[in-house]
């Protein structure tokens, strides 16, 4: 298993926005923003030991139960993304997260990803708790990031709002 | 400000909620747990979203036109059961409030044959002038538009899944903790 990044947040995934996600607005389309978020979950579960080999070799899976997403700034082709993640909660069997995905060479955020993610039992399909290697890597990373400030977009709840 | 759109009007439709869109999970939206990837349910939502635009008269022909665009500011999605490639959708979409420039929708997926609820959508959407790229106000035929679509959505319940906050359920939330 891969060693445990434990930077604050978590700031390893990088990505450049492709053709095939660019929408007749010219920028990138709002479900695409989403495929490079959960490209950034899976470098995020790769650290826990629950990447694409724990699927592959059928020892379990993990389900997003939610997601809530901002959409602050637009992409073009090409544009390189820097995606960092803060770990905000997490129990038995789920992990509630964070992902600012910013410009990496302007800066910016562009957008954010509030997510939770559940573990699934392979042959059930079902909700179950997370391993032990899995929990104990949760652990360390959520401990890491205690003390982060929670960012304005998580727990947020859609409404119009006046400006 | 845009006043008439120069193009012909689909005709008007009030029903509430909407319910007009259906389309077919793909092949390419399904990832290596074998369902529809989190991101298509987007996607597919962004489609539904098309739908309720284009009865308000804001479609492609806006874009293509270089009239304005509709940008989508934020969005929430609940996933509520998998769905698998090549399964029927049924989108319904309720207009949940709407101001000068922006509306607010609540779209819920079902499986078309077996009707169970796959997932629920709320998201927020916004005018945008197609030269500067920044917000501006609905054209006064789409606000028009707007108006018997209201009208008819705003008797409806609230949706439960509308409005949620992100959480583990046990114990104080996020903010409060």
């Amino acid at each position: 298993m891969i060693d445990l990044d434990l930077s604050a947040p978590f700031d390893l995934h990088r990505a450049t926005v492709l053709p095939d996600w660019i929408d007749w607005n010219g920028h990138m389309n709002v479900g695409y923003y989403v495929v490079a978020f959960d490209k950034a979950t899976d470098t995020l579960c790769q650290q826990f030991g629950v990447g694409y080999e724990y699927t592959r070799d059928k020892i379990g899976m993990t389900f997003v139960l939610e997601a809530h997403v901002t959409y602050d700034r637009e992409v073009k082709e090409g544009d390189p993304l820097r995606i960092t993640t803060q770990i905000l909660d997490h129990d038995a069997k789920r992990l509630h997260y964070i992902h600012e995905m910013h410009h990496a060479t302007e800066g910016y955020l562009a957008a954010t990803n509030e997510l939770m993610l559940m573990n699934i039992d392979y042959a059930s399909r079902r909700a179950a708790p997370w391993p032990d290697f899995a929990m104990e890597r949760i652990e360390k990373m959520a401990a890491a990031h205690a003390t982060l400030p929670i960012p304005e977009q998580a727990g947020r709840l859609i409404r119009i709002r006046k400006n | 400000m845009l006043v008439t759109l120069p193009y012909e009007m689909p005709e008007l439709i009030t029903s509430a909620p909407l319910d007009i869109h259906r389309s077919t999970v793909l092949p390419e939206w399904v990832d290596w747990n074998g369902h529809m990837n989190l991101a298509f349910y987007v996607t597919a939502f962004d489609q539904a979203s098309g739908a309720f635009m284009r009865n308000v008269g804001l479609g492609r022909r806006y874009v293509d036109g270089k009239l304005g665009m509709t940008f989508v500011l934020e969005t929430h999605v609940t996933y509520d059961r998998e769905m698998k490639g090549g399964a029927p959708m049924r989108f319904t979409t309720q207009l949940l409030g709407h101001d000068a420039k922006r509306v607010h929708l609540f779209h819920e997926m079902f499986h078309a044959e077996q009707d169970y609820l796959a997932a629920t959508n709320e998201t927020i959407i916004m005018n945008i002038d197609y030269a500067t790229r920044r917000s501006g106000p609905w054209p006064v035929q789409a606000a028009e538009r707007l108006e018997p679509i209201w009208a008819a959505h705003r008797a409806l319940p609230r949706p439960a899944k509308a409005g949620r906050v992100m959480g583990l359920s046990k114990g104080p939330s996020l903010r409060s903790g």
